[in-house]
This record gives C-alpha cells, sequence and structure tokens, in this order.
C-alpha cells in the first residue's frame, strides 16, 4: 500500500467513523441518563439524510435552512418518541424497553418510506464536487464537512455537559438518579432533554452523510448498529469514548476492506463491524453485566 | 463422641478492587445447629453468604462442606449437593403460582429433561406427580398449603418469607442459609419464623441466619459469630456473646451515629 | 355427571376446531385461503421457539430470522444443489442450525438484556449478509429457484392443498411438544430464570445450559419452518430473512403473548393477515403498523394482546357462571 493510499484509506475511515461518532454520542448520553439502550438511535441518522434531502429538493428550500430545519424535526420526533413511546411505559422491564424502541425504529422507517421517498438518495454536496488533492489522496471535500462537523458538535457537547446548568444537571443524574431528584433535577426532564439531544445528534450526521452516501429509509439499522458499536468500544463510559470508538471503527473497517483478502470483497463491509461487534460484547462481557446488574 | 462438622472455612478471603469485604474468616460450623452471624453493616456477612453459596468465586482460602472442598464448584451445583439459601430481597419467581414456586425447589431431586418432557414420557409423569406431592409437603410446613394456586407475588411479604424458606428446603438440603429472614416482619410473624426455624432444625438441617434484630437472634441461636469489618472478631453462646467487650465496642460504634 | 358433561364438551369443541382447520384447504370453504394458512402455519412455528425464549426464559432475540434462513438455505443448497433427498436436507439443515444456536449459545448468553439483544440483531444480520453475499451457494440477491418439493413415495408434496395438511401437521406437534415443556419440570427452570437468575442457581437450576438449550430449541424449530418454506415456495431469496423479519417475528410473539404457546397461532394469524391481506392494499404500510403494534402492545398490556383477550374471556365466563350459580 503506498502513503497515498494508506492516507486516503484514513480519511475515508476518519469521515465514516465521524458519523458513528455522532451516532455512539447519542447512544451514550440516552444510555448515562436513563439506562435505555435506544434501538432508534440509527434511524435518527436516516431522517437526517432524508429530510434534508426532501426539503432541498422537494421543498426548494436553500442548504441552510433546510439543514436547520432538518435537525430541529429530527430532535422533536425524538422528543415525540420519549413523551409517546417510553415515558408513558412506566416500570417496564428491559425486554419491554428493548421492545419499544424496536417498535418506534420500525414506526420511524416505516413513515419515512411512505411519506420522504423510497429511492436512495443522495443530497447535493455543501461545497461542490471538486476533490482535494492532500498528500496524493483525492478527498471529497464533503468529508471534511463531516469531520468538522463531528469535531464542533463534540466540542458544543463537551461544552454543553461541562458548563451549563442543563449539561451539569444531565451528568449529575447519569451519576446517581436518586440524589440528584433529591436536589430537585427530574430524571424524567433530564431523560427528555438526552432524547432530544442524541436525536439532533443523529440529524446532524445524516445531513452530512448524505451528500456522500446515498441513503435510502433502510439505511438506519446499520448506522445504528455501527454507532452502538463506537459506544461499546467506549464502554459507554464518556461521550469522548464513544466518539474515539467511532472513529476507531471507521478507520478498522476501511483498512479492512482495502487489505481484500480472499473472498472477503468490499461486499463484506458492514460485516466486519458486525463482527468487531460480537467481539466487543464478548470481550467486554464480564463488565457490561455488572453494569447490567448495577443498572 | 466428636461432633460433626457441616462446613469449614480457613482463611476466607474476598476483595472488591482494593476493598476486603471478608478478612481471613475462619469459620466452624456444627451441624444440627441454628448459627447466627451478626455484625454491624458492611461487616461482610452477606458477603460471606455469597461466598459459601458461590455467587462469587473465593479471592483466596478454603471453604469445605461436608469435608469436601468446595471452591471450584459452581453455584447452581451446590444446591443438590445440600447448601442452599435464601436471600434477603427474598428473590421470588413472579411469573409463577406459590405452588409452582415451591415445585422449582425440587429441581435438584429430579432429573428429567427436555426430552422426557416434550414427549411426557413415563419419567416425566412419575417424577413430575412425586415433584407436586413434596412441594405440597413444604407448603404445608411453612403454612401456606391454602395458597397454593396464589400468585407468588400476591402474598404479603412475610408469607413471601415463608414460600422462599419453603422453595429452599424444597431442595432438601443439609445446610440453610437465611439472609435477613427477620426484616420487615411484625412480631407475630417473627415468632412464628423462629418456630420454623426450629422445626428446620429438628429435621436435622442446619441453619444459619444473617440478621439484625438482636432479641431473634439471641432467642434463637445456639452459636453466634460475629464479624466486623469482614473480620471475625468473636464467637460464641448468645449469652458469651451479649458480655463480649469488643462486640459491644463495635455496636456501640455503629449506634453512636 | 357435571365433570363429565363439561369434559366432553371440551372434547367436542377440540374435535370441532380440527374438523374445521381440515377444512379450510377445499375450495368449496375457504380455498382461497390456503397459501395464507401455510405461511400462517409456518410462522407459527418460528413464533412458538421465540416464544419459549422470550417469553418464558426472558432472553431476547432479535435475530431469530437468521435460524429460519438457515433452515430455509441449507434445505435448498442440499437438495437442489447436491441432490441429497428433501426429508433428509430438512434433518441435516435442523440439526446444522441447532449445532450452530449451541455453539454460539455459550458465548452469547455471557451477555444480558441490552447486549444480547445487539448481539442477536448482530449475529441475524451477518447471517442476512451471507446469504447475500455468498452468492455461489445461495444465488445472491436473485435466489435459487427450482428447489425439489417434498414426497413420501410417490406422493408428492407440490399443491398447496397437499402442503397445508403436512405444515400443519408439524405445527401442531412443535405446539404440543412445546406445551409439554412449558408444563414440566424444564418449563418450570425457564420461567424461574426469567423470574431471577441468582434465586435460579440457589435452587440448583443450571442457568446458562438451560438458556443454551432453549436457544437450540427454538432454533430447531425455526429451521424446520424454514425448510418448510422453501419445499413449498420452491424458491429461497434473502428477503424473507432480514433484520425486518425478525422484527416482525417479534410482532407476532408480542401479539400472541410472548408468554403463551397457543397465542402463537393468534401472533402469526393477525400478523400474517394484516401484511397479506389488509395491508397490502395501501402500499407498504405494514411497517408503520408493526411499529404501532410493537410500542402499544409493550405499553399497555405487556403480556400480549392474545392473553389479554383470553383474560377478559375468562373474567366474563366467571362473571356468568357465579350468576347462573346464584338461585
Amino acid at each position: 500500500m503506498s502513503s497515498a493510499q494508506f492516507v486516503q484509506y484514513l480519511i475515508a475511515g476518519i469521515t465514516s467513523g465521524s458519523v458513528y461518532a455522532l451516532v455512539g454520542l447519542g447512544f451514550t448520553i440516552i444510555y448515562a441518563v436513563s439506562k435505555i439502550i435506544n434501538f432508534a438511535q440509527g434511524e435518527f441518522v436516516m431522517l437526517g439524510g432524508l429530510l434534508s434531502f426532501t426539503l432541498i429538493h422537494s421543498a426548494g428550500l436553500p442548504l441552510i435552512p433546510a439543514l436547520i430545519l432538518s435537525v430541529i424535526v429530527a430532535a422533536a420526533i425524538g422528543a415525540a418518541m420519549y413523551l409517546l413511546a417510553i415515558r408513558p411505559a412506566k416500570k417496564a422491564s428491559v425486554v419491554s424497553l428493548i421492545i419499544i424502541t424496536i417498535g418506534a425504529a420500525t414506526f420511524i422507517r416505516g413513515m419515512a418510506g411512505q411519506e420522504l421517498t423510497k429511492a436512495f438518495v443522495r443530497s447535493p454536496s455543501f461545497s461542490g464536487e471538486q476533490s482535494i488533492s492532500f498528500l496524493g489522496a483525492h478527498i471529497d471535500p464533503q468529508a471534511l464537512w463531516i469531520i468538522g462537523a463531528m469535531v464542533l458538535v463534540t466540542i458544543i457537547v463537551h461544552l454543553f455537559l461541562t458548563y451549563t446548568m442543563v449539561g451539569k444537571a444531565l451528568k449529575a443524574c447519569a451519576i446517581n438518579p436518586v440524589a440528584s431528584s433529591l436536589v430537585g433535577i427530574n430524571p424524567k426532564t433530564m431523560a427528555l432533554i438526552a432524547f432530544v439531544l442524541a436525536s439532533a445528534l443523529g440529524g446532524i450526521g445524516g445531513i452530512v452523510l448524505a451528500p456522500l452516501t446515498p441513503m435510502s429509509y433502510q439505511s438506519g439499522v446499520m448506522l445504528g448498529l455501527k454507532g452502538f458499536v463506537a459506544a461499546a468500544i467506549g464502554g459507554f463510559a464518556s461521550p469522548i469514548a464513544a466518539v474515539f470508538g467511532g472513529l476507531l471503527l471507521g478507520i478498522v473497517e476501511n483498512f479492512a476492506v482495502a487489505a481484500n483478502w480472499g473472498p472477503f470483497t468490499s461486499s463484506y463491509k458492514d460485516a466486519i463491524a458486525l463482527v468487531v461487534l460480537l467481539l466487543i460484547l464478548l470481550v467486554r462481557s464480564g463488565k457490561l453485566a455488572e453494569e447490567e446488574r448495577a443498572g | 463422641m466428636t461432633k460433626s462438622i457441616i462446613l469449614e472455612t480457613r482463611g476466607l478471603s474476598k476483595t472488591f478492587g482494593g476493598l476486603v469485604a471478608v478478612n481471613k474468616v475462619d469459620l466452624t460450623l456444627e451441624a444440627g445447629k441454628i448459627t447466627a452471624i451478626i455484625g454491624p453493616n458492611g461487616a461482610g456477612k452477606t458477603t460471606l453468604f455469597n461466598l459459601i453459596t458461590g455467587v462469587y468465586p473465593v479471592s483466596s482460602g478454603e471453604i469445605f462442606f461436608q469435608g469436601a472442598l468446595l471452591n471450584n464448584v459452581p453455584a447452581y451445583k451446590r444446591a443438590s449437593l445440600g447448601i442452599v439459601r435464601t436471600y434477603q430481597h427474598i428473590h421470588l419467581f413472579g411469573n409463577m403460582t406459590v405452588l409452582e414456586n415451591v415445585m422449582s425447589g425440587r429441581h435438584p431431586r429430579s432429573s428429567y429433561g427436555f426430552f422426557e418432557a416434550a414427549f411426557r414420557l413415563p419419567k416425566a409423569r412419575r417424577e413430575e406427580e412425586a415433584i407436586s406431592l413434596n412441594a405440597i409437603k413444604y407448603l404445608n410446613l411453612v403454612g401456606l398449603g391454602t395458597y397454593a394456586e396464589h400468585d407468588a407475588m400476591s402474598l404479603p411479604l412475610g408469607q413471601q418469607k415463608l414460600l422462599a424458606i419453603a422453595r429452599a428446603l424444597a431442595t432438601e438440603p443439609r445446610l440453610i442459609l437465611l439472609d435477613e429472614p427477620g426484616a420487615g416482619l411484625n412480631t407475630l410473624e417473627k415468632r412464628q419464623l423462629s418456630d420454623l426455624m426450629r422445626s428446620i432444625r429438628e429435621m436435622g438441617i442446619s441453619v444459619v441466619l444473617v440478621e439484625h434484630d438482636m432479641p431473634l437472634v439471641m432467642g434463637i441461636a445456639e452459636w453466634v459469630i460475629v464479624l466486623d469489618s469482614g473480620h471475625k472478631i468473636a464467637e460464641g453462646t448468645p449469652v458469651q456473646i451479649q458480655k463480649n467487650e469488643r462486640v459491644i465496642a463495635a455496636y456501640l460504634g455503629e449506634e453512636v451515629e | 355427571m357435571l365433570a363429565s358433561l363439561k369434559r366432553n364438551w371440551s372434547y367436542l369443541a377440540i374435535t370441532g376446531v380440527i374438523a374445521f382447520f381440515m377444512l379450510i384447504p377445499f375450495d368449496w370453504f375457504l380455498g382461497q385461503y390456503t397459501t395464507l394458512m401455510i405461511f400462517i402455519g409456518i410462522y407459527t412455528i418460528v413464533t412458538v421457539g421465540l416464544c419459549l425464549l422470550m417469553g418464558y426464559t426472558g432472553q431476547v432475540s432479535l435475530g431469530q430470522a437468521a435460524f429460519f434462513g438457515m433452515g430455509a438455505y441449507i434445505s435448498a443448497i442440499l437438495s437442489k444443489t447436491y441432490g441429497v433427498n428433501p426429508w433428509l436436507a430438512m434433518l441435516i439443515a435442523a440439526i446444522m442450525t441447532g449445532a450452530f444456536a449451541y455453539i454460539i449459545g455459550y458465548p452469547i448468553f455471557r451477555l444480558k438484556g441490552n447486549y444480547l439483544a445487539m448481539a442477536t440483531l448482530g449475529l441475524g444480520l451477518i447471517m442476512w449478509i451471507l446469504f447475500t453475499e455468498l452468492s455461489q451457494f445461495t444465488g445472491g440477491p436473485d435466489g435459487m429457484s427450482g428447489i425439489p418439493s417434498l414426497s413420501i413415495g410417490g406422493f408428492v408434496f407440490d399443491s398447496s392443498f397437499r402442503c397445508y395438511f403436512l405444515v400443519w401437521l408439524f405445527c401442531l406437534v412443535v405446539l404440543l411438544i412445546s406445551q409439554n415443556i412449558v408444563r414440566s419440570r424444564t418449563g418450570r427452570a425457564l420461567r424461574a430464570i426469567h423470574g431471577s437468575e441468582a434465586a435460579s442457581e440457589s435452587i440448583g437450576i443450571n442457568v446458562n445450559q438451560f438458556k443454551v438449550k432453549i436457544l437450540t430449541l427454538s432454533a430447531v424449530y425455526a429451521s424446520l419452518a424454514g425448510s418448510l418454506f422453501v419445499h413449498y415456495l420452491r424458491f429461497v431469496s434473502p428477503q424473507p430473512f432480514d433484520f425486518l423479519a425478525s422484527v416482525k417475528l417479534v410482532v407476532m410473539a408480542v401479539i400472541g403473548g410472548l408468554a403463551s404457546v397457543w397465542g402463537a397461532i393468534f401472533g402469526a394469524g393477525a400478523t400474517r393477515v394484516l401484511s397479506d391481506e389488509l395491508l397490502l392494499r395501501f402500499g407498504q404500510w405494514d411497517i408503520v403498523v408493526y411499529g404501532l403494534i410493537l410500542v402499544l402492545v409493550m405499553i399497555f398490556m405487556p403480556e400480549g394482546l392474545f392473553v389479554k383477550l383470553k383474560e377478559l374471556y375468562e373474567r366474563f365466563r366467571f362473571r356468568y357462571r357465579r350468576r347462573e350459580a346464584q338461585p
């Protein structure tokens, strides 16, 4: 592998990894606050992508308003999901909550297929199609938008969690829900905020990804799963860990495809993430089981 | 006549990370007695139970049950050897009736499996009959016979605790470990509990209880072991323990709070 | 006297139900629904396995369609490509799928709850990718056709009419076996695991082993259903085994009542009728409806629609009987 190729694959890995990171961030935030794994997390990436496409193409909105509106709608759907599906299920078992979020995911997916589009769609690039040369590699400018968005969002989330009252309340609730409710933090409100935040993050991932990779209403499952892998690599411990998990997965996935050994061609790209998923889960199973018991 | 030993631990320790929950504890439990383990909160009593029943692996030291080393026996196999326990948080099977809970306790004393069950072979039918007869027997022993068909969780707390004991007894143990059986019970229920523990001992089963209720302990236990911060600080008859200065100091330390 | 009368009544009712099912595929009765009923029978077999695993034992599987697909593809490949007798192919498929479930069972059941769900989802997707990508064996996304039918001597199960009886015979056997298991020592152990793993271990139940065994049984059921599926359709493609298929199986189990064996027929029936008969005419709204069903049933009647209906019926009957008993 030449150094130009190496750079090419590395950047491709960081790019897709950035999207996984955004999804993983969402998983981590919701899990920390509510101990729920939101199986619908990937659907918000799909929503971000399809919404921005639809708003630009069908509604004819200019780029910036279309993107902002897409994120707002994705966040609103996240809020609706929490208020209509999660909150009414008081004292539901883990199994029930899994089925509920799967149900919500299926619902969102079906609605997107019916109301937005059934086809694979690709939004227009933010800043032209002309590729940029970098250390001998050709980079799609959209890749830079994706990486940039991820870095910016990660910094904002970090600042939000560290310096704002709401962010601190979220953190407190994640560490000890009982104690925080005693000092007047409502865990339900915090869970709502976590769902809104996570859906917005997913939506952002979707709108920056849509110009690079064609998406359909069925794209959510795999993206959600990879975001979960990102969060699992980070051990659901901290948002930053999830971001690094996402980047790591993206890079591994792209180099594994690049290695191209035996019959395992690029069509097995998704399978690589799945194998990583199983390995991570099994390696960490002891620790995860303890968390589950404590949670 | 030499006394027979049901359970023995030598230098038994358990650490969680840096925390030493049980520290080099040596125990010798005589068969056929009611032994109480007492101590302030965080003394390591429940951890000790978890080590004896195999919930946690031992960090160091040995556990012998009827003379045989127990350390590497998986938790589920200890029931068929004759060790059974109840939990502080009861852990009934909420998706079953009262009777079915006790029938589950017959698991280690029956053997038919998937295949015999699937085709209701004679072995399955024969064992199933024995299982329900035995279960009813143990249910009557704790006085819950009339509630056989009720949902387990519909019982009040006191009866749930009795049901958990019936389920444990159904495994035909040699040694039963009761984790805070008296917690949450009223005076009448506690008296019934004491009577039940005595009849369990009369059946030749050794009883060990972890308990905070001192009148209950002193009224029923024949031997008392005191733990504090993971160490065994004293053991003896209830009368000896009540006079022991280290024990009084350990408890005063707690009660000042 | 009254008891014997009552027993006679229930025998009569069972005979009636069996007769009804026997007559369905005749053209002068409900013949136009034969194909639908065959699918219901096949999906019931898969759903029963999922109910044993999820409802009774409390272990989530979001990848059950993978076992269904393994049965289908192994049966198809052996009988078509290698000319193995379809019955033997079906048996080998069941053994291989069961062995696969048994082998992955031990590592995968080190996980619980959310992580188990995610792992089964991942496994299901991996199998689906293999069905699609191993095109030299599976025919890829286009699938493979010309799979031989099952036959006994010269009697070939090559029509819907004939397959109907075969499928429902399998279905009945699977339901009876499952009911026997549920009402046995094994069934109690499974429910005990659902109730409290700690307490189960303390009374001598080998929790992991029971989980693995029930996963294996559910995989064998799914595999048998998959084999029946391909030998009936004589065609196989990856589409019926994708992630959505696994979700649909969960829908069937949830509608039928997770902890209910006979509810599986109801769950599979309602879902297939919804997909094949009602919603197809209004475009593919079925996914939306499935999502809605999962959420609503889990919020308002987590024990399942069928179980809830049964409960209401029994309460009604109880009240009725009491009124009758009063002078």
